[in-house]
């Protein structure tokens, strides 16, 4: 399960008020580079959530370091998506970013979303505390019958 | 040599208000009391030569004599039945042939067997042996193998045991419906597939036919016959459903005089029959009577409609022998699956004053007992055994849909979840990787902006994914089927420069361009319930549902569906969703009689999970090519076992959409615009905008 999936996903056990975002705890991660597509990640940025992103991205982080092995470092993200990318595609911009600064965040984003892989471990629902498995990097999503 | 002297006596069940006859033996419907049966457990190769040596030189008269006439070893001996039209010659026997014609025999059929059939829960049998095993279904009023008799009270001290399904019943609107009305709306019934009113209109058919009961003092003449009077039985009640696969019989019996009035009628429906008539008297009888008491044989064929009444309902039994053929007029009928649909009129308890002394030869008064009252219901399908969910309503609002209503159905976990969870390897390998994609669902993929999350609800073994990615989008999937979701991993072949197949890039061919390829090891998927999509609200740009709605059992469970697409997906996104077509184009090969209905998958074992467990213990031991069957259908419930083909069948649940459906489910949900629709390929397809 990439970061990116799990930005979308959402608990729907009965009598959650809001089941999103589901907090990761991961007990197997790998990582797989893959290329860059600038476009695509500009684009994705202005459709995800970036608080839960960047909520996902710390609770995932210890376990890279484990997993991963102490020379893998976790791209940091800034606590606010630089101004360009939350207006939506605006290229208006009112604040100058330097192109570098720019080109970096978006390679981060991208590691982030699309090259972490949690292969096994559990989502929790932040309201209920129920617990979703993942096995083979697929999340288990299906509710009991006394949860729906 | 008539096989029927070695069998038991009839057994005639002894009723407290002393209308015995015989002495009581055994119970009455029982499955297979006749001595024969158990013996016989003939080879279900029913090809000519089975047992008999093939070796040319050896062969003997009798062996050779016994291939031509196609006997199969072990079972019983095979009588010639010559009676095949209306000269039945038991009084107040009446075989009126295709009663029903061959579209109504299909609509019958497949709601009857059907996926919302409702099959009685085993019922133990009169003599305590064992449970009935042939497949029932009661309406109206159940009847009790146990008791051999009429469960009354529908409602107190018999608790479930007495429940069942209503008899099913015309429309309000057609209730004192002319004969002609009548005959419109069973031809409308048929030509809309709709099982249950066609079973409803013939049930009326049957309840005003005018039979014409005549006399029979010489039964080989029909010229000698008089018209006595003409009789309709208004007030059956009372219906049972028999499913007879090939080999299987009912014992000899009389239906129990206190159950049920006179005029018992039995339909059939896929397969005819010959059935044993015997007529029972006590003492000594001349030459001439025992002539008379011989048994009779009538062929039943498919469509036929029987009637006993009289000594025919009283004083013979009848009986199908348990056996694989029949002999008819010369000719060998092999025995196939035979529905009986039998009607009667169940009465109140004979009160004591109406007893006669148990006289042979006419009726007891319990014929003249009142009829129960009809339980009868024009809404459908009928709920089933023990079962309250299943009501069709098609008021529902939308805010009246609580999320606790979808749970899944029965029908759905065994015909749909169970069944793709067990096949999911060869699904993949022949519909996935050489899978035929819709074309408009492609090209709606296609024309999504690039960039896009679609969301690819009921997604299977992803075979839509790699059209999602060469469009430039992001696909996320969901389905019930973990095995399948699980065949997506890795499923695509990376294209590159030295692939000399030829083929380039492209969803039908599940290659992928390398950019790709980290997608492909790593499909973004989730194990889910469409009931309750895991995906947080507005958030996605598109979604498709191919191939989900038609495996959704309840009216109520496809509006959720449809709920839970316009959820996700954000103001202006569009959906794409399609399901199976009622209607198929001419030349294919799937005819659907009905609207709900099962498609079998016949899967290989290789591919099936548990047929490690299954060859390794028909290795053990010289098992018969039977057990490996019933292992298969244990394994796997539900599934048969075919012989022949060497493959496990499944039945898969599907509700056939008819045209304008989904358009029709759609207008219930406000938030969902219909911006194109169609048919392609069997398919109905709608393309929906949230608004």
């Amino acid at each position: 399960m990439r970061l990116l999936t799990h930005n979308y996903l959402q608990s729907n056990v009965k009598g959650t008020e809001k089941g999103y975002p589901l907090t990761i705890e991961p007990t197997k991660i790998e990582y797989e580079e893959s290329p860059i597509d600038m476009e695509f990640v500009e684009n994705i940025l202005t459709k995800i959530d970036y608080s839960a992103l960047l909520s996902a991205r710390n609770q995932i982080e210890d376990r890279c370091h484990s997993d991963l092995g102490s020379d893998f470092i976790v791209p940091s993200l800034p606590e606010v998506m630089p101004k360009r990318y939350s207006d939506g595609n605006s290229k208006d911009d009112k604040i100058e970013e330097d192109e570098t600064n720019q080109e970096a965040f978006l390679k981060s984003i991208h590691t982030i979303l699309f090259d972490i892989h949690v292969l096994e471990g559990h989502l929790v629902c932040p309201d209920t505390g129920r617990r979703f498995n993942i096995k083979m990097g697929i999340p288990n999503m299906i509710l009991h019958e006394d949860e729906i | 040599m008539q096989q029927q002297q070695q069998q038991q006596p009839v057994h005639h069940h002894q009723d407290h208000e002393g209308c015995s006859l015989a002495p009581p033996k055994k119970g009455n419907e029982e499955e297979s009391c006749s001595a024969g049966a158990e013996e016989t457990q003939p080879d279900c190769t029913s090809t000519t030569t089975t047992n008999n040596n093939t070796n040319t030189t050896t062969t003997t008269t009798r062996s050779k004599d016994r291939r031509d006439r196609q006997i199969i070893k072990g079972e019983p001996p095979r009588p010639q039945c010559t009676s095949t039209t209306d000269s039945v010659v038991v009084p107040g026997l009446e075989c009126i042939h295709d009663f029903i014609t061959e579209q109504e025999e299909q609509a019958l059929i497949a709601c009857l067997t059907g996926p919302h059939a409702p099959w009685a829960p085993a019922q133990c049998n009169f003599s305590k042996t064992g449970n009935v095993k042939r497949r029932v279904q009661h309406y109206g009023y159940v009847f009790d193998y146990e008791t051999a008799n009429v469960l009354r009270d529908r409602s107190g001290k018999d608790g479930e045991k007495a429940w069942c399904p209503p008899l099913p019943c015309l429309p309000e609107e057609y209730e004192g419906c002319t004969d002609d009305e009548l005959s419109c709306f069973i031809q409308d019934a048929v030509t809309n597939a709709n099982g249950w009113y066609v079973l409803a209109g013939i049930i009326e058919r049957v309840r005003r036919y005018k039979f014409v009961m005549t006399s029979s003092q010489h039964p080989a003449s029909t010229t000698s016959r008089m018209v006595l009077h003409q009789q309709s039985y208004r007030f059956l009640n009372q219906m049972t459903v028999n499913e007879y696969k090939p080999g299987e019989g009912i014992g000899s019996h009389i239906d129990t005089h206190s159950a049920f009035g006179d005029g018992i009628m039995s339909l059939s429906l896929g397969a005819g029959c010959v059935m044993n008539f015997k007529k029972h008297t006590l003492g000594q009888h001349n030459e001439e009577e025992k002539e008379e008491l011989k048994t009779k044989l009538v062929y039943l064929p498919a469509r036929s409609l029987l009637l006993m009444s009289g000594p025919a309902r009283y004083t013979w039994s009848h009986q199908i022998v348990t056996r694989m053929t029949d002999c008819v007029c010369g000719k060998i009928i092999p025995r196939n699956t035979r529905l009986s649909l039998t009607l009667r009129t169940a009465i109140e308890l004979p009160s004591p004053t109406n007893n006669n002394n148990g006289n042979n030869d006419e009726p007891c008064s319990c014929t003249y007992a009142k009829p129960l009252p009809a339980i009868t219901s024009n809404k459908f399908p009928p709920t089933k055994w023990g079962d309250d969910a299943c009501a069709v309503s098609h008021e529902i609002s939308s805010s009246s849909l609580g999320v606790g209503d979808f749970a899944t159905p029965d029908t759905e976990k065994n015909h749909v979840h169970a069944v793709y969870d067990a096949i999911a390897t060869q699904w993949h390998h022949t519909r996935g990787k050489r899978g035929v994609l819709w074309p408009r669902a492609t090209r709606f993929l296609k024309e999504l902006p690039k960039g896009s999350i679609v969301a690819d609800v009921g997604c299977g073994d992803g075979k839509y994914f790699p059209a999602v990615w060469e469009a430039g989008s992001y696909v996320i999937g969901t389905d019930i089927s973990e095995p399948l979701l699980q065949t997506c991993i890795g499923s695509c072949i990376a294209a590159d420069s030295n692939n000399v197949a030829g083929a380039g890039a492209g969803p039908e061919t599940r290659m992928i361009s390398h950019l790709k390829f980290g997608l492909n090891d790593r499909p973004a998927v989730a194990v889910a319930d469409c009931m309750q999509i895991p995906l947080r609200s507005n958030s996605c740009d598109a979604a498709i549902c191919i191939a989900v709605m038609h495996h959704l059992s309840t009216f109520a469970r496809r509006i959720r569906c449809l709920q839970e697409l316009s959820r996700i997906v954000k103001r202006g996104g569009l959906i794409n969703v399609q399901a199976w077509a009622l209607e198929q184009e001419q030349n294919s090969r799937r005819k659907f009689s009905g609207t709900d209905v099962f498609v079998p998958f016949h899967a290989q074992p290789k591919y099936l999970a548990r047929n490690a467990v299954v060859s390794s213990m028909a290795g053990e031991q010289e098992q018969d090519k039977k057990n490996v069957a019933q292992m298969y259908s244990d394994a796997y419930e539900g599934a048969e076992y075919n012989e022949e083909k060497g493959l496990v069948v499944f039945q898969r649940y599907c509700h056939m959409y008819k045209k304008g459906e989904l358009e029709e489910l759609v207008a219930h949900i406000c938030s969902l615009e219909i911006v194109d629709g169609g048919f392609e390929c069997g398919n109905h397809f709608v393309i929906l905008r949230v608004i």
